[in-house]
């Protein structure tokens, strides 16, 4: 049987490699990929791929009475597109709220100062509120028939 | 969909065949019905990859995932449209990629076991020289003779998302095939986006088998909703499962920690009992707990509420009304129906002869077949890419060249949808420059070019202004005969059109090679 398994090894040499694998390749930890899911979260929401293939501007504009141009933030009435600062912007919103919910789970943990779980907390509700209030205003200035 | 996927969930749980024959059996329902199929025979494999990754493969897992992959595949070839798709093309070669190496995994733990470690290294290497190089062999012979087919256009544009902008202009003209604007996400999760990140973190917090598949369904179903605006759909399902784990999760952590005991005694006792309410918060490290998980339970469910408020008003505003009768709000409120589309739809049944060809572009094809009666060239299911860019280069040309083009493709009817009377914006003017793209990506059509149809500043403009190309081919033509003489606003000059919001440029002109046989009561449709 052994000489079966050599057989390969008549025509074949292998190389004396000393091959190690690098040792800075280690399997990431739950919080990095967790942060990277957040990050491409953050991309794709923010409309990422629709700038890539649209390209529409930055922020659009229009021309007043008097004809000076003034820039216009929020593209109107269309639900599915968007300038690029709004899109950012919104996405910022979506991740600061689910920040601020993630933030609201660690403010449970057993062995924490108090001022760090005093502001832990306050961070987080402000995070919640702020990010929730926010993206309903930019809603409405997109759609002024939000809700109504 | 969701069938299958918990179907392979359990499967996946408890290693049993039955659950895992059940998750084929609901897989080969979902291939009956849509090419989304596809997504749910690479995302099963991906698990499997990832929980040999995380050092999670078990014999659970080897039995669920061979019993899927084999009946399913089994199954998913009855389908005449699948047929031999499954060994042939590259969609569907990392299931089959994967199984092998569920097979090979198995069966190294299972010699590794048997053998002690000099046999098993040697072992080893015989197979890696032989089996393993011919394998790969064989891998690159069938590849590279085009054996293993690319794969095709609309999955590959999934991938990248610029190559039906460039290559394919029919992929690329489907308005549900757009990326996805920020908007849209809200619009149709309002809560679930902020909760969507949450619902990650908490399956991260405790990695099960399970949670890991959620997390790849997720993360991979929202970049492919990103791409794709339709894709949504695949979106949905698993946004509402991870916004229930996180909004659940915050809910426990929070119910926990109030104490309803306490909360009545502050609010029903005088001031000396409640400072020793105050004083029994258990760690002076945690002010006011009871309070906090009291306002963190009240602002969940005012979310929700409004949750709840802002669903039915999406659905009763954009999600309810059928496309083809319009309404809209008239100064006073009351609402105003136009019924046009079906007005000319029943034109044409009645008052046409019973095998009359009607020329229209593919959007309206159903809708004439169905209710006209009547054939039609194009629909939303026709593949021939030539016979789209034939009408299409008929809708570009001018009048004499789309005659001969109607009357090789023995036409009597064209439709078109016109919006400039009412301001309705998805007309064919407004959907023009899609059919100049199609009509100019094959070569009959080489001699139509884009840039022909803008204004030398690069505007597309129907005004004075306006390309002489596009003031005078046949979709302009048809769309604006004896629109000239119509007065549409106050204030405004005839032929003012209210969808561009400008005064079109050709008027009075005559139509030489065809006649207008109906148009409808707000002209939205002309025949």
């Amino acid at each position: 049987m052994e000489s079966f398994y050599r057989l390969p090894f008549n025509f074949v040499q292998c190389p004396n490699l000393k091959l190690k694998k690098p040792s800075w390749i280690r399997k990431p930890s739950n919080t990095t990929v967790l942060f990277g899911l957040l990050v491409s979260y953050f991309l794709v929401t923010a409309g990422v791929i629709y700038d890539i293939i649209v390209e529409p501007p930055s922020v659009g504009s229009t021309t007043d009475e008097y004809g000076h141009h003034k820039p216009v933030a929020f593209m109107p009435w269309r639900i599915n597109g968007q300038y690029i600062m709004e899109g950012l912007a919104a996405a910022f919103m979506f991740t600061l709220g689910g920040l601020g919910f993630i933030l609201l789970d660690q403010t449970n943990k057993p062995n924490m100062p108090r001022l760090n779980r005093v502001l832990m907390i306050l961070c987080s509700f402000i995070f919640i509120l702020v990010a929730y209030g926010a993206t309903k205003i930019f809603i409405r200035i997109k759609m002024p028939s939000y809700l109504s | 969909m969701l069938l299958t996927y918990y179907f392979w969930i359990k499967a996946v749980k408890s290693g049993s065949i039955m659950w895992s024959a059940s998750c084929a059996l609901a897989y080969f329902y979902m291939v009956s019905s849509w090419g989304g199929y596809v997504f749910l025979i690479n995302l099963i494999p991906l698990h499997v990859l990832a929980l040999m990754f995380t050092g999670h493969f078990s014999h659970r897992v080897y039995v669920a995932y061979s019993t899927v992959y084999i009946l399913g595949t089994i199954l998913s070839m009855q389908i005449p449209f699948v047929g031999f798709q499954p060994v042939q093309s590259s969609e569907h070669m990392l299931a089959f990629g994967t199984f092998g190496l569920c097979q090979l995994f198995s069966f190294i733990e299972y010699v590794k076991s048997k053998l002690t470690k000099t046999q098993f290294d040697t072992l080893f290497s015989f197979a890696l020289v032989t089996v393993g190089f011919a394998a790969a062999g064989a891998g690159v012979v069938l590849w590279a003779s085009g054996k293993i087919a690319p794969w095709t256009g609309r999955f590959y544009a999934l991938l990248d998302p610029s190559y039906a902008k460039n290559h394919i202009p029919i992929i690329a003209s489907v308005s549900e095939h757009q990326p996805t604007a920020w908007s849209s996400f809200f619009f149709d999760f309002e809560l679930l986006v902020f909760m969507f990140p949450v619902g990650i973190y908490y399956c991260f917090k405790e990695l099960t088998d399970a949670n890991i598949f959620i997390i790849m369904y997720g993360m991979t179903s929202i970049y492919f909703a990103g791409v794709m605006v339709r894709l949504m759909l695949v979106l949905a399902p698993v946004m509402c499962v991870l916004s229930g784990i996180g909004i659940s999760s915050v809910l426990t952590t929070y119910m926990r920690n109030l104490d309803v005991n306490q909360l009545k005694k502050s609010v029903t006792s005088t001031a000396q009992s409640s400072t020793r309410a105050r004083r029994n918060d258990d760690s002076s490290s945690y002010p006011r707990k009871n309070e906090i998980a009291f306002g963190v339970v009240c602002m969940m469910t005012f979310f929700l509420m409004t949750y709840v408020f802002h669903c039915t008003w999406v659905t009763s505003e954009a999600y309810s009304s059928p496309s083809i009768v319009l309404s809209a709000r008239s100064g006073d409120g009351s609402r105003y129906i136009f019924d046009d589309f079906r007005e000319a739809y029943w034109w044409l049944r009645y008052n046409t002869d019973e095998d009359a060809k009607v020329m229209s572009w593919w959007d309206y094809g159903y809708q004439i077949t169905a209710m006209a009666n009547r054939t039609i060239l194009v629909d939303n299911n026709t593949w021939n890419n030539t016979h789209i860019s034939r009408v299409g280069q008929a809708m570009s040309s001018t009048e004499d060249k789309a005659y001969e083009i109607m009357r090789e493709l023995d036409v009597d009817y064209v439709l078109v949808i016109f919006g400039g009377l009412i301001g309705y914006s998805s007309d064919d003017i407004n959907k023009f420059l899609w059919m100049v793209r199609i009509g100019g990506s094959t070569e009959k059509g080489a001699h139509i070019k884009e840039s022909d149809y803008f204004t030398p500043q690069g505007e597309f403009r129907v005004d004075k202004s306006g390309s002489p190309t596009l003031l005078n081919c046949l979709m302009y033509k048809l769309s604006y005969y004896r629109f000239g003489e119509t007065y549409t606003e106050q204030d405004k000059p005839p032929g003012y059109d209210r969808t561009r919001s400008v005064e079109i440029g050709n008027k009075n002109f005559e139509l030489e090679k065809l006649e207008e046989a109906y148009t409808t009561e707000h002209w939205l449709v002309r025949i």
